[in-house]
C-alpha cells in the first residue's frame, strides 16, 4: 500500500540542503570555463579562418547530438586514458574535475551559439559608427557591441544555466555527492523504504531554485530592456 | 597503456545499434501522445481558461524546473504502487513484475514532452496575428477549419526549429532509460562492455550511434522546413 509520510519529506529537506554547495560549485566552475570556451568557439565561428570555423561547427554538431550522460562517461573514462598516453596520472583527481570538464564542453558549445547569434543581432552599423568616431576595435566591441549583445543573449543564457543545473544532477552517476547523490545515498540507506518522499523533497529543492532563477531573469530583463530600441530584433 | 580494442568497438557498435529501435519507439510514441495534448494545453494557456490554465502552469513549471532523471525516478517509484492497487481492485492475475518497463518510459517521456511542446506551440501560435483568425471567420470558415487551414500552417513554420530541437533532445534523453533498466542503446553497449571493462570503446560507440540518429533527424527536419518555407512564399 502507498504509505506517504509527509513529515518524513520535511525531515529530508534539511538533510539535503547542505549538499547544495557541491551542486553550486560545479555550476559556477562550469559557467566560468564554459563561458571562456564559448567565447573562443564563437570567435572561431565568426572568424576568417576556414579550418577553425569548420572545426567549431563540427564540435557544435557533435555536442548537440551527444546525451550529457554519454559525454560525462566519455570524459570520465576517456580523459585518464588519454592522459596516460602522455604519462599523466589523472586517476586520483577529484570527481568534480571530470564533471566540470564534461559539462563545460557542452555548456561552452551552447554559449558559443548564444554569443554568435547575439553578436550578429547587433547591427553592423553600430560597430562602424563606433569606429568612425575614433574608438579602437576593442573599445567598440567592449562599449558598444557587448552591452547590446548581452541584452539579446541574457534570456538564452539564463535558460541554459537552468538546463545546466538540471543536467548537473547526472553527476551522481559517476559518484559525485551533490544534492542528487546525497538523495540517492539516503534512499539506499533506508533500503528504498522512503524513496518517494526523498525524491519529492529533492524535486522541491530543484524546483524552488529554478523558480528563483526564472523570476530573477524576468526582473533583469525588465531592467535591461531600456536599451531595446537600439537593437534589431530579427 | 592499452590502446583501443577496435575489434570490440566494431562488435559493440552493432550491439548499440540494435538498441536504436527501442529508442525510436519511445521517441515516436512520446511525440504522438504529446503533440495533440501539447497543442490542446497551449490553447488552454493562450485562452487563459480559468482553472486549467493555472494547473497547466504548475505542471509545466514542475517539469521544466526539475531534472528529468528525478522525474523518471518519481514515476518509477509511484507507478508500480498505483498499478498494483489497480490490479488488485480488478482481481487481475497479472503481477506488477510483468509490466514491461517500456510503459513507464512511454509515460515519463510523454509527460515530459507535453510540457516542452506546450511552450513551443504557445510561442508559435503567438506569432500568428489575431486578424488571421478574424479574416478566416469573416469568409465563413469555422474555428476548426480556420485553425487547420490558416493558423496551424503558419505557426508550424516558426515552430519547426523548436520542434526539431525538442525531438533531438527527446532522443538524447532516452539514454536515461537505463534508470528504468530498459535495454536501449546506452544500456546495451554498457552491458557489453562490462566483462572486458571496455567502457571507453562502448561509450564512443554510443556517441556514434546517437550522432547518426540525431543527424538524420535534423537533416529530415531541415528538408521539411525548406519545403514549408517554399510553400509559404508562394501562398504569400
Amino acid at each position: 500500500m502507498l504509505k506517504f509520510d509527509f513529515f518524513y519529506l520535511l525531515e529530508q529537506i534539511p538533510k539535503l540542503v547542505p549538499y547544495l554547495d557541491v551542486t553550486f560549485l560545479v555550476l559556477i566552475l562550469t559557467l566560468f570555463f564554459g563561458t571562456i570556451l564559448g567565447f573562443v568557439l564563437a570567435g572561431w565561428k565568426l572568424g576568417k579562418s576556414l579550418i577553425l570555423r569548420k572545426l567549431a561547427y563540427t564540435f557544435t554538431t557533435a555536442m548537440r547530438c551527444t546525451p550529457s550522460i554519454v559525454l560525462l562517461f566519455l570524459v570520465y573514462y576517456g580523459l585518464p586514458a588519454l592522459a596516460s598516453i602522455f604519462a599523466f596520472d589523472l586517476n586520483d583527481l577529484s570527481k568534480i574535475f571530470f564533471v566540470v570538464t564534461a559539462f563545460s564542453l557542452s555548456f561552452g558549445n551552447v554559449m558559443s551559439e548564444i554569443i554568435r547569434s547575439s553578436y550578429l543581432a547587433v547591427e553592423r552599423g553600430q560597430y562602424e559608427a563606433a569606429v568612425s568616431v575614433g574608438l579602437t576595435r576593442f573599445d567598440a566591441f567592449r562599449r558598444i557591441i557587448l552591452p547590446q549583445a548581452s541584452v539579446v543573449a541574457l534570456p538564452n543564457i539564463i535558460n541554459s544555466i537552468l538546463t545546466l543545473l538540471k543536467e548537473g544532477s547526472l553527476a551522481y552517476t559517476i559518484g559525485l555527492i551533490d544534492v542528487m547523490g546525497k538523495a540517492n545515498l539516503l534512499i539506499a540507506m533506508n533500503y528504498e523504504a522512503h524513496a518517494l518522499e526523498t525524491l519529492l523533497a529533492l524535486s522541491f529543492i530543484y524546483w524552488s531554485i529554478s523558480i528563483i532563477i526564472e523570476n530573477a531573469n524576468g526582473l533583469l530583463e525588465q531592467k535591461l530592456s531600456k536599451g531595446r530600441t537600439f537593437i534589431k530584433t530579427v | 597503456m592499452q590502446t583501443l580494442d577496435l575489434h570490440f568497438m566494431w562488435e559493440a557498435f552493432f550491439i548499440a545499434l540494435s538498441g536504436a529501435p527501442i529508442t525510436l519507439l519511445i521517441t515516436v510514441v512520446a511525440l504522438l501522445i504529446s503533440i495533440p495534448v501539447g497543442f490542446f494545453f497551449s490553447l488552454v494557456r493562450l485562452n487563459g481558461t480559468p482553472v486549467l490554465d493555472q494547473l497547466c502552469r504548475i505542471y509545466i513549471s514542475f517539469v521544466r524546473g526539475t531534472p528529468l532523471i528525478i522525474q523518471i525516478f518519481l514515476i518509477y517509484n509511484v507507478m508500480p504502487i498505483l498499478v498494483e492497487r489497480f490490479l488488485r481492485s480488478t482481481h487481475s492475475t497479472m503481477s506488477i513484475f510483468d509490466v514491461n518497463p517500456i510503459w513507464y518510459a512511454f509515460l515519463v517521456f510523454s509527460l515530459h514532452t507535453i510540457a516542452i511542446l506546450t511552450e513551443v506551440f504557445r510561442s508559435a501560435l503567438k506569432t500568428v496575428q489575431k486578424s488571421q483568425l478574424e479574416a478566416a471567420h469573416s469568409v465563413g470558415l469555422s474555428t476548426f477549419a480556420a485553425y487547420r487551414r490558416i493558423i496551424i500552417p503558419q505557426a508550424l513554420v516558426t515552430a519547426l526549429p523548436n520542434l526539431c530541437n525538442a525531438t533531438t533532445n527527446l532522443i538524447k534523453n532516452t539514454s536515461l532509460c537505463y534508470a528504468l533498466s530498459l535495454r536501449e542503446i546506452t544500456l546495451r553497449a554498457k552491458v557489453a562492455a562490462n566483462p572486458g571493462y571496455n567502457y571507453i570503446e562502448a561509450y564512443i560507440d554510443i556517441f556514434l550511434v546517437y550522432l547518426i540518429i540525431c543527424s538524420l533527424v535534423e537533416y529530415g527536419f531541415k528538408k521539411y522546413e525548406k519545403r514549408l518555407k517554399a510553400y509559404q512564399c508562394i501562398s504569400a
